[in-house]
């Protein structure tokens, strides 16, 4: 090791130790936790495959994973087409471009809870402002919250709004791009829709692959919050994601060893998803 | 090559009006008078609008000791957040190329660890440290740089100084730790100033983290705390904006100082000088 | 575009191009001005002058990827000022080559007639045929980023080939290239223009490039033409100060009137490093102060008596020495003699 590689790594120390100390260390003991019977307040002891077997017969757990799955087809797919059309709207320098793009950033930065509150009454049928939006262009004014669907799509709406984080990425990257490739394809005749097609997104595939999965990981968490500020996982079960459950689980029923299981099961197809990623960003790379 | 005013101007504006929307419902919310019956249409701004809400938070909850526990929370955790992910974006910038860019693969695989998997275990962490029921289960992720993305936002900026400068600076005798101090950190205040407002917007917001570590009222950070409003008064809707205004409006102003990151050119934008 | 077009387009290789009083603004920097410049079918002009001069505000202009403030356009006698890129029939070659990154040569060389929906067979076939010119044929199938700096220029310029336009559009092709490449790569684009005949405007800031590949050459200043001529006749009687000391390596020795090179006050005097020739009975004494062997010349800098520094270049094996005093005759016929005030060349 030189010189400078050693002052890296003394560098590198402290978030690495971080990392270990809250990331590493606790995904681990989770790992572990979940063959055991763990109330947080016990000394838990090894049960095998109890937790999984417990798991199988589970009608909420099911409900709860038909939940995310149903969240993450609606929100993802949304959240990153609102994205990455945006970051490639906006990738253009013009007039008052800054304004724009922090206007679009602006709702990812207010406070989850914030957000929570807010939908929770522009959702509201009676007092929201969406329902007289809907009303003033005569569409019909759903009771939201109150239906099945009607409360899965209110928290992916409320969760198209920040989306700052893959926009600014989006657009970054697309300002990577040289502008001299638009011009050569521009003498070959290509309209600004073929330009898209054939130079934006090809080179842009790598990263929307990255964000999509990046994404698929966060939706599976960051519906916490709505569901547990807009529906507490109601009406139903409709909107139990897996990481209320989880809550649930480990926090209001001391089940520290099943919620352990429930994050595994989360945590192999977040793994499975990374799989996923890695292996189609090498393609891509051979590919182009 | 030109582009219509629609492409230009029309739809970015329509976007833009769009985004913007739901803080003016918020704030229009928050001024509408206690006890008005549903408006019949669409109300931008309520007939006679007051800060009556306001005056009533204070009143209903401790919203000093809230705010006085989130403004302790930032004035650690931001601050340590820089400092933390500064020195591992030098130290990823220092590391020759093959394993920088497995340090930078490792940073990726960390942020996709669902939180959910930490949630339970990191309770147990804390209450084996000692540190349960105090502030700092919500400043301890910043030892870890918050997340890794802060990381990787000053590896990239780093980037942008040369190994030339590096070993410039070297050749007159730094140590590394000034080639941190006096070369590279100066060279990316841009970079800088959008990990402390990211960081304060993380740390300001954090409710989960109060949710799950906090457990006496006098320890809630703001956060928290309007989920005990909202608990309290389910239907205050002007209340319960009042409230959502006021947990908001200091991540919009630190916000907006960070203007840098929407430039035309952000990644330029955040190496700043290096660029 | 439809077939038709295209066979007649291959039909007319060359086209005449026309400038006609181009201006060109950005805010308030004026990049162009009035630049009026006719290139004849066939023709290679380079546009030649330091950084900054306008040469490629002018170039793209030409190709439609900048809008001109005033002036027309002209390529084969139509006014395609208002005319899209791709309805120019020009091809351009840039600076940085841009090729596309995502695609491999054989693709990056399709790209353009692909979009043009032009027929499987035939472009394939003329991707083939133009690779096989270029020395390309083994580097098909490799990526813009595994091919070395001078494959990828020639990719940039397989592409353009492919196109086979009316007009090829070079800007400063050569210069990401290093000194022995571009030396080679310079008398292949020669030679190609040579074999294809299309008309090319060609941009550099090098004046040996332009000298040795014109068959004329314009020099752009400030976004200003200068002069256009072939390059002997620029080289032999610049138009003006700023030409003399531009064209030439080198640079042209320019002395105040009444100085050291003798001439009137009022005029500024200018002689090549070449016109100068060491004479015991000269009448300038240089005192050398650096002296340069280049192999097969040596060049001498100093300066005279009464301070005005001077270049001379000598023949080989010269034995001067720093701290020598020369004395130089002055070739009088080759003389340049440039106004003061207005830099224009005088009789
Ligand atoms: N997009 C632009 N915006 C503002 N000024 C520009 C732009 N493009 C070129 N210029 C200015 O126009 C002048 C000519 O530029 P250019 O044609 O690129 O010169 P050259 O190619 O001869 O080096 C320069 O002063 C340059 O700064
Ligand atoms: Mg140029």
């Amino acid at each position: 090791m030189t010189a400078t590689t050693r002052s890296a790594v003394r560098f590198l120390a402290p978030y690495a130790v971080g990392t270990l100390l809250l990331v590493a260390v606790p995904a681990l003991l989770t790992v572990g936790y979940a063959f055991t019977d763990h109330t947080g307040l016990s000394t838990p002891r090894f049960n095998g495959l109890a937790n999984l077997r417990r798991l199988a017969g589970d009608p909420f757990f099911r409900a709860s994973l038909r939940a995310s799955m149903v969240h993450v087809a609606m929100a993802v797919p949304l959240r990153l087409l609102a994205a990455s059309g945006l970051g490639l709207l906006l990738a253009a320098p013009r007039r008052g471009g800054r304004w724009y793009r922090a206007a679009v950033y602006l709702p990812t930065v207010i406070p989850d809870i914030a957000l929570a509150l807010l939908f929770l009454w522009v959702l509201n049928p009676l007092y929201g402002p969406l329902n007289q939006l809907l009303g003033a262009v005569g569409l019909p004014q759903p009771t939201w919250l109150a239906t099945t669907w009607g409360a899965r799509v209110g928290v992916v709406l409320m969760l198209l709004f920040p989306i700052g984080e893959a926009f600014l990425v989006v657009l970054a990257t697309r300002r990577q791009v040289n502008a001299r490739l638009y011009e050569a394809a521009a003498l070959d005749g290509c309209s600004p829709f073929g330009q898209l097609r054939r130079i934006t997104l090809p080179l842009l595939a790598p990263v929307l692959v990255l964000l999509a999965v990046r994404d698929l990981v966060l939706t599976l968490q960051v519906n916490f919050v709505p569901a547990y500020i807009l529906t507490d996982g109601g009406p139903g079960n409709a909107t139990l994601y897996l990481p209320l459950y989880i809550y649930d689980q480990a926090f209001e029923f001391l089940g520290f060893g099943y919620a352990a299981t429930i994050t595994v099961v989360l945590l192999a197809v977040t793994v499975a998803f990374i799989g996923l990623q890695l292996a189609l960003v090498r393609r891509w790379r051979v590919l182009r | 090559m030109r582009s219509g005013p629609l492409a230009r101007h029309v739809v970015p504006l329509l976007a833009a009006i769009v985004f913007v929307l739901p803080l003016w419902f918020m704030v229009a919310g928050s001024l509408r008078p206690v006890g008005l019956p549903p408006p019949r249409g669409v109300e931008l701004l309520p007939p006679a609008p007051n800060l009556d809400s306001y005056a009533r938070l204070p009143q209903l909850i401790p919203l000093f000791v809230y705010l006085r526990n989130s403004a302790l929370v930032v004035a650690l955790a931001v601050p340590l957040t820089v400092l933390v992910a500064s020195w591992a974006g030098f130290g990823i910038r220092l590391l020759p190329p093959p394993r920088r860019r497995a340090a930078v693969v490792a940073s990726l695989v960390v942020m996709m660890v669902p939180v959910t998997a930490v949630w339970a275990t990191r309770f147990e962490v804390f209450r084996l440290a000692g540190a349960l029921d105090s502030l700092v289960p919500l400043v301890a992720p910043a030892l870890a740089a918050t997340t890794p993305f802060y990381v990787l936002i000053y590896a990239w900026s780093f980037g942008g100084v040369s190994d030339g400068q590096l070993g410039a600076a070297r050749l007159e005798g730094a140590s590394t730790w000034r080639l941190w101090r006096a070369v590279a950190l100066p060279q990316v205040k841009p970079a800088t100033l959008a990990v402390a407002v990211l960081a304060f917007t993380f740390h300001w917001a954090n409710f989960i983290d109060a949710l799950l570590y906090l457990r006496r009222q006098e320890l809630y950070t703001l956060p928290l705390g309007m989920r005990f409003l909202q608990l309290l008064n389910p239907t205050d809707w002007p209340l319960l904006m009042a409230g959502a205004v006021v947990v908001t409006l200091p991540s919009v102003a630190v916000f907006l100082l960070a203007q840098r990151l929407f430039l035309d050119d952000p990644l330029r934008g955040l190496r700043g000088n290096a660029a | 575009m439809t077939d038709a077009d295209t066979v007649t387009d291959a039909d007319t290789p060359s086209a005449r191009v026309a400038l006609e009083g181009l201006g060109k603004r950005y805010g308030d920097v004026v990049a162009l001005d009035d630049l009026t410049l006719t290139v004849e079918p066939g023709e290679l002009v380079v546009l030649v002058g330091p950084s900054g001069s306008g040469k490629s505000t002018a170039l793209r202009i030409l190709a439609g990827l900048e809008e001109a403030t005033s002036g027309r356009v002209l390529v084969a006698g139509r006014d395609v000022t208002r005319v899209a890129p791709h309805r120019r029939d020009v091809a351009m070659v840039f600076q940085d080559y841009a090729l596309y990154p995502h695609l491999t040569a054989r693709d990056n060389l399709a790209f353009g007639p692909r979009v043009r929906r032009e027929p499987a067979a035939a472009v394939t076939a003329r991707v083939e045929r133009v690779a096989v010119q270029l020395g390309l044929d083994g580097l098909l199938d490799r990526y813009p980023d595994q091919l070395s700096g001078g494959q990828q220029q020639r990719v940039a310029l397989a592409r353009a080939m492919v196109r086979e336009p009316a007009v090829f559009l070079m800007d400063e092709p050569l210069s990401n290239l290093d000194a022995q490449l571009r030396l080679a790569a310079r008398a292949e684009i020669v030679e190609l223009h040579r074999r294809l005949g299309t008309t090319t405007v060609y941009v550099t800031h090098d004046q040996a490039e332009a000298m040795t590949m014109g068959d004329r050459v314009a020099v752009l200043a400030d976004g200003r033409l200068q002069q256009v001529g072939p390059p002997q006749a620029v080289y032999d009687a610049p138009a003006n100060r700023f030409v003399a000391g531009f064209i030439g390596s080198p640079p042209m020795n320019l002395v105040a009137g009444g100085g050291a090179l003798g001439g009137e006050p009022g005029t500024v005097v200018g002689v090549r490093p070449e016109d100068l020739h060491p004479d015991p009975t000269g009448a300038v004494a240089l005192t050398v102060t650096v002296v340069e062997a280049l192999g097969s010349e040596t060049v001498l800098a100093g300066h005279s008596g009464d301070g005005s520094r001077l270049t001379v270049r000598t023949g080989p094996r010269s034995p001067c020495r720093p701290g020598d005093v020369v004395r130089l005759a002055v070739d009088s016929a080759r003389r340049h003699r440039f106004d003061a005030a207005t830099g224009r060349r005088l009789p």
